[in-house]
């Protein structure tokens, strides 16, 4: 059907389409408008993805001047394909529509594991070793080597790609990982370096966060996208963890000594190449002195996508002296791991500042701040020029080199701490150095400084006013959608204390109490009596859930609950997890019935969906704060308290009850399906609690569900499941629900749109105040 | 016998909100949704007639009975169990009154295995009496779906492709456990043309789901008793047959009851032969049904000789089964304000008072809700239609 959104003329390829998804078309579009950043909140399974997509395609198409790409990013592979598919749609709808062909590009970008089609290299288990394998196939100076030693080996496809590939574009249409794989294969072109190439004209790329957010990788792919993109990212509830993570490093006593051997082999190549092929060293040297202006020069022409790596002052500068031979520079990385190698021989915890860290490395080693800063690039630099084939082997020298680069760059927003052993294990020494990074506005400011609109979307963002704060940026819109329903098909209810009156909790002043222990454990027995198929149960720690499993297991609380549904448990494995899982399944769907005990902030928290009878119930033990006494969250804590003004405790309610939405959220996954949440802590029924819950969920919440026992549970959740098992069939005309084209147009429904669409509005922007 | 399990204590029960079906109207009064509820109730019946369309008529049945440890639960009063029994005899009765050359079976399923309470037969007596007794059950362990279906298809599958195939099945559980793949078994069932449907009394479940859609049965989940009840009486009447189904000529037979006594001259007491192989009962007595073909006795009808293989039925039997095929349009509703002329029902000849009537769409004369419910349900022809034919 044909919609007009404020004069803007959008196709979307369905029939009817639900009010939320058209209140999110307007809003998006103001965003464009404005050329501003959005936060968009609305619930999973009431197609955001295609509302996005067929909004600024659309938008693409009236104003190809002031929007050139749709770059979206999501978090996992099954997730990018799905984001395809629905494009594909859309695609195949406009085609029908206009009657002719468009040439519009789309493609997938995902990592060489997943778009090798080399037979030797893709059949590699591991993303470090495919990565690793392709490199030292394709990296130039192995296929310069190639050229007077035609018996090296080579991968025909890159081969073909660089010596045809670049001069004819691909033809237009929609790719996702399977169909560039397909195309790769029928040219005869590598589909990897196909699609790095072609993302430069693409109109939309789909790819991963990191390709954008973690500057190693951002540096190589994206970075001469044009400043005219509009950035979505999607599922972006822990966009902040992501970009953490990005930019944070753990050095451990491993680490060290694989990069101890790596520095060997360093060594021991350098003096071979002096011997042999001494030039070459000194080519390199003389390639330092420009080498850095050089890159100064690029990103001048055009904003380039800056590196937060590499600041721009770096690039005015010549590498400096002391590290400019090689064997200098081999002489600088030894004292530098001989010095971390002494401060991790500590028997205390340390925690300092990075200009601590460097006044002291300046003292005890005279290491100055300015060659450290260099330590990255010159590694890099060093790596090709000894031509070194296979980098994979020297991922600790490199890791060690970043960290001496961040912690020399940045004085603020990171820290440092060393632990000689892990809280559990006090007895046993394994130390480890983290340098934190506590701003997660550091890796993501580029972004939002080099793109004219970036949207952030997803399922569970609430409270909103939280991440413009925590990212450090000015949205211009900022709004939560709830889901229209034609029934109520969640069921959040909060159950407070067992059939004995005592109250559940898992605060860690009860959480050994016997007698919490105890009726959690009737809580699952009983749901497991009168849920049908499948239970997924959150505990808030691996730690917790071995405890009560354990406990519930002397209780016999286990054996009852086997009657009713076969039990699998979550684990760190990722292997033992995906097995679990697929047994589970096959559980729901021949009748036995399953539970899944998992954790939240798990794998299963996280990516897996439970649509229809995977999921019917979800149970929340425990409100799941992060664990508290962890050195690395006290400081990023501080650190948000004194620079962005929120105040610790806020900030921890806010990421447990995100995550405790996304447990809860699992089993909702569209408006045909139907789950219970049972929030089993008494804690959820307190309103600074239950007010950051996605809008979607709350108005679910009657004042009645909010502090149960065990058996009002029971009994609401009998009738709930009863009435949601009667046949339920989509009404289509009804205007409430569903909009066809017809009552769209009519002034009625667009009136009653605009009210709703300005309710969101005014809760977004009250929460900010 | 009225001593009731200790455990059935209403106490003890489990806690329910039955307050909240209630609703105060503008004046705060209950009185108006009470009525409400008490008229909706009694129209609930739903009316799906299917107009033209070929019906199996002759039905072999085998409702599976779930007696596992879940039917233990208050939830139904006294307990599933009880409650679904009591159900099933009026269901059973209902069958034969609406279906009388059918058959039906009963199989019950608890601790992994699945029994036979009664084989096929068209007898009420024998299953009502079977389900009586039935009562007493202790309910343990799980139910077996896979083993239930597939005794009921043991039997099944061996009757003529003429008559309809149907298995019932009420299921308390949320879980089955299988000593194979089921879907294996949904295969063959589509094969065999079974029909499966299932009357869930907890919640729905995936595997049911899929078994009832595959082999074009029906499933529904009851809310309540009254809902149950229902759900049991939408399967009271036949299921339109499907096309491929054999169709062929049935002999039947039409015995005649002869009533002889002692004071007769030739009458001798003789045995019903569907007596023979029955322990229950005496069998010897004068009189009978007598079959045309092979002059065997027996005392009720319908039933297949067991001589020579003829079925028997009596002509209002047949022509019961007949109205199926042409079933009473239903009545338009319409509020009584709107009813112009004298108000009262054609029927009973009570004043309307009710908020709606109802009108024949064919000789548009007006009825109450209870005439309007015995006229379909028991009559299934409209007593002025018939009158205003006689008249002309």
């Amino acid at each position: 059907m044909k919609l007009n959104i404020e004069g803007l003329l959008v196709y979307f390829p369905y029939d009817y389409i639900y009010p939320e998804q058209y209140s999110y078309m307007l809003e998006l579009k103001r965003t464009l408008d404005a050329k501003g950043h959005g936060v968009l909140e609305m619930p999973s399974g009431t197609g955001k993805t295609i509302s996005l997509l067929s909004l600024i395609v659309a938008y693409q198409r009236a104003h190809p001047l002031e929007v050139t790409k749709l770059v979206y990013c999501s978090r996992t592979v099954p997730e990018i394909e799905k984001v395809v598919e629905e494009l594909r749609k859309l695609i195949e709808f406009y085609a029908k529509e206009t009657g002719k062909t468009n040439n519009f590009l789309a493609l997938a970008l995902s990592s060489r594991k997943n778009l090798c089609v080399h037979p030797e290299v893709s059949s590699l288990r591991f993303g470090k070793e495919v990565d690793g394998k392709c490199h030292s196939l394709t990296a130039s100076y192995m296929r310069a080597q190639r050229q007077s030693d035609p018996s090296l080996p080579s991968c025909c496809f890159y081969e073909e790609f660089d010596a045809v590939g670049r001069q004819v574009p691909v033809s237009a249409g929609v790719y996702n990982l399977d169909d560039l794989k397909d195309y790769g294969r029928r040219k005869g072109w590598c589909p990897y370096y196909l699609a790095r190439y072609s993302i430069l004209h693409a109109n939309i790329i789909v790819y991963s966060y990191h390709y954008l957010l973690d500057p190693k990788i951002a540096d190589l792919v994206s970075k001469e996208l044009s400043k005219k993109s509009v950035v979505v990212f999607d599922e972006a509830h822990n966009i902040d963890s992501v970009c953490i993570d990005s930019m944070s490093v753990n050095i451990t006593r491993r680490t060290l000594d694989r990069c101890q051997l790596n520095v060997d082999t360093l060594q021991s190549t350098i003096q071979r190449i002096k011997e042999t092929d001494a030039a070459k060293l000194k080519e390199e040297y003389r390639q330092l002195l420009e080498g850095l202006k050089e890159a100064s020069v690029a990103r001048e022409t055009d904003v380039f996508l800056s590196n937060p790596v590499l600041p721009d002052e770096i690039l005015q500068e010549a590498v400096p002296g002391s590290i400019r031979t090689a064997e200098h520079f081999i002489g600088f990385l030894k004292r530098f791991l001989e010095y971390l190698k002494s401060r991790l021989r500590t028997h205390h915890v340390v925690q300092e500042s990075a200009p601590q860290f460097l006044k002291d490395i300046f003292e005890k080693v005279c290491i100055d701040r300015k060659p450290m800063r260099f330590c990255a690039e010159r590694l890099h630099s060093l790596l090709r020029t000894l031509e070194i084939a296979d980098v994979a082997d020297f991922s600790a020298i490199t890791l060690i080199s970043h960290f001496a680069t961040l912690v020399s760059t940045y004085s603020k927003g990171f820290t440092i701490i060393i632990e000689p052993f892990e809280d559990k294990t006090p007895t046993i020494a394994n130390p480890v150095l983290h340098f934190s990074c506590m701003d997660a506005s550091i890796a993501i400011k580029p972004v939002f400084e080099r793109f004219q609109t970036v949207i952030i979307t997803s399922g569970t963002l609430s409270p909103l006013d939280i991440y413009p704060r925590i990212l450090d940026f000015r949205p211009v819109t900022m709004a939560s959608f709830t889901m229209t329903l034609a029934r109520t098909c969640l069921c959040p209810l909060i159950v407070g204390r067992g059939n004995d009156q005592v109250a559940l909790s898992s605060k860690f002043e009860t959480r050994e109490d016997f007698a919490v222990i105890r009726n959690y454990g009737n809580l699952l027995l009983e749901m497991s009596a009168i849920v049908p198929d499948g239970i997924v149960a959150f505990f808030t720690s691996y730690v917790y859930m071995e405890n009560i499993v354990a406990s519930w297991y002397e209780q016999g609380i286990l054996e009852n609950v086997q009657r009713n549904k076969l039990i699998f448990i979550e684990t760190p494995d990722a292997a033992e997890t995906s097995m679990a899982l697929e047994k589970y399944q096959e559980a729901c769907e021949n009748g036995r019935g399953a539970i899944l005990l998992s954790v939240a902030r798990g794998k299963v928290s996280e990516g897996i969906d439970f649509v229809h009878h995977y999921g019917r119930a979800v149970i929340m033990f425990g409100v799941p704060y992060v664990y508290t006494q962890s050195r690395i969250l006290k400081a990023r804590l501080e650190y948000l308290r004194d620079q962005f003004q929120i105040r610790e405790n806020d900030f921890l309610t806010f990421d447990a009850m995100r995550h405790a939405a996304q447990c809860v959220g699992r089993v909702i996954r569209g408006k045909t399906d139907y789950g219970l949440m049972i929030f089993a802590d008494k804690r959820y029924a307190r309103a600074d609690k239950r007010g950051k819950l996605p809008r979607w969920i709350q108005e679910q919440i009657t004042d009645s569900s909010l502090n149960l026992s065990i058996d009002e549970t029971i009994q609401l959740s009998k009738h709930f499941l009863r009435q949601m098992a009667q046949p339920f069939k989509r009404v289509r005309t009804c205007p409430q629900h569903t909009l066809s084209p017809t009552c769209l147009h009519s002034t009625n429904t667009l009136n009653m749109l605009s009210v709703e669409e300005m309710m969101p509005k005014y809760t977004g922007c009250g929460g900010k105040k | 016998m009225d001593e009731e399990p200790e455990i059935a204590k209403r106490w003890e029960g489990g806690y329910e909100r039955t307050w909240e079906v209630l609703k105060e109207d503008e004046s705060g009064s209950l009185k108006a949704t009470v009525e409400d509820i008490l008229f909706q109730s009694k129209r609930k019946r739903v009316i799906e007639s299917h107009g033209q369309v070929r019906l199996g008529m002759m039905r072999h049945l085998f409702v599976v009975v779930d007696t596992s440890r879940t039917m233990d639960d208050h939830d139904l009063k006294p307990n599933r169990l009880t409650s679904t029994l009591k159900l099933l005899e009026f269901f059973v009765d209902e069958y034969f009154d609406q279906n009388p050359i059918s058959q039906i079976g009963i199989i019950t399923t608890q601790n992994k295995r699945a029994q036979k309470l009664t084989d096929l037969s068209g007898n009420p007596k024998k299953h009502i009496t079977a389900l009586k007794k039935a009562v007493d059950t202790t309910c343990i362990g799980e139910p077996s779906l896979y083993n239930s279906i597939n005794l009921a298809m043991q039997t099944l599958k061996h009757m003529p492709g003429h008559t309809s195939r149907e298995i019932l099945i009420v299921l308390s559980s949320l879980t089955t456990c299988d000593p194979a793949n089921i879907n294996e078994l949904v295969k063959t069932l589509q094969g065999l043309k079974i029909r499966v449907s299932v009357i869930g009394l907890s919640a729905e479940v995936r595997v049911c789901t899929v078994l009832t859609r595959d082999t074009g049965g029906s499933y529904n989940v009851i809310l309540d008793e009254c809902h149950f009840r229902e759900l049991l009486m939408l399967h009271v009447k036949p299921p339109p047959a499907s096309t491929s189904s054999e169709c062929s000529l049935i002999r039947m037979g039409f015995p005649q009851h002869i009533i002889a006594t002692m004071s007769e001259q030739d009458a001798k007491p003789s045995f019903s032969m569907a007596h023979l192989d029955s322990t229950g009962g005496p069998g010897l007595g004068f009189g009978g049904y007598y079959c045309p073909q092979c002059r065997a006795k027996y005392t009720e009808l319908p039933v297949e000789c067991k001589v020579c293989g003829l079925t028997l039925v009596s002509a209002p039997h047949l022509a019961r089964s007949f109205h199926h095929l042409f079933p009473l349009d239903a009545f338009q509703e319409s509020p009584l304000e709107e009813l112009t002329g004298e108000r009262f029902c054609q029927a009973c000849q009570g004043q309307l008072k009710d908020q709606s009537v109802f009108t024949c769409p064919v000789c548009r004369t007006v009825f109450c809700v209870e005439c309007d419910l015995f006229i379909h349900d028991t009559l299934h022809c409209c007593p002025s239609c018939i009158h205003n034919q006689g008249m002309s």
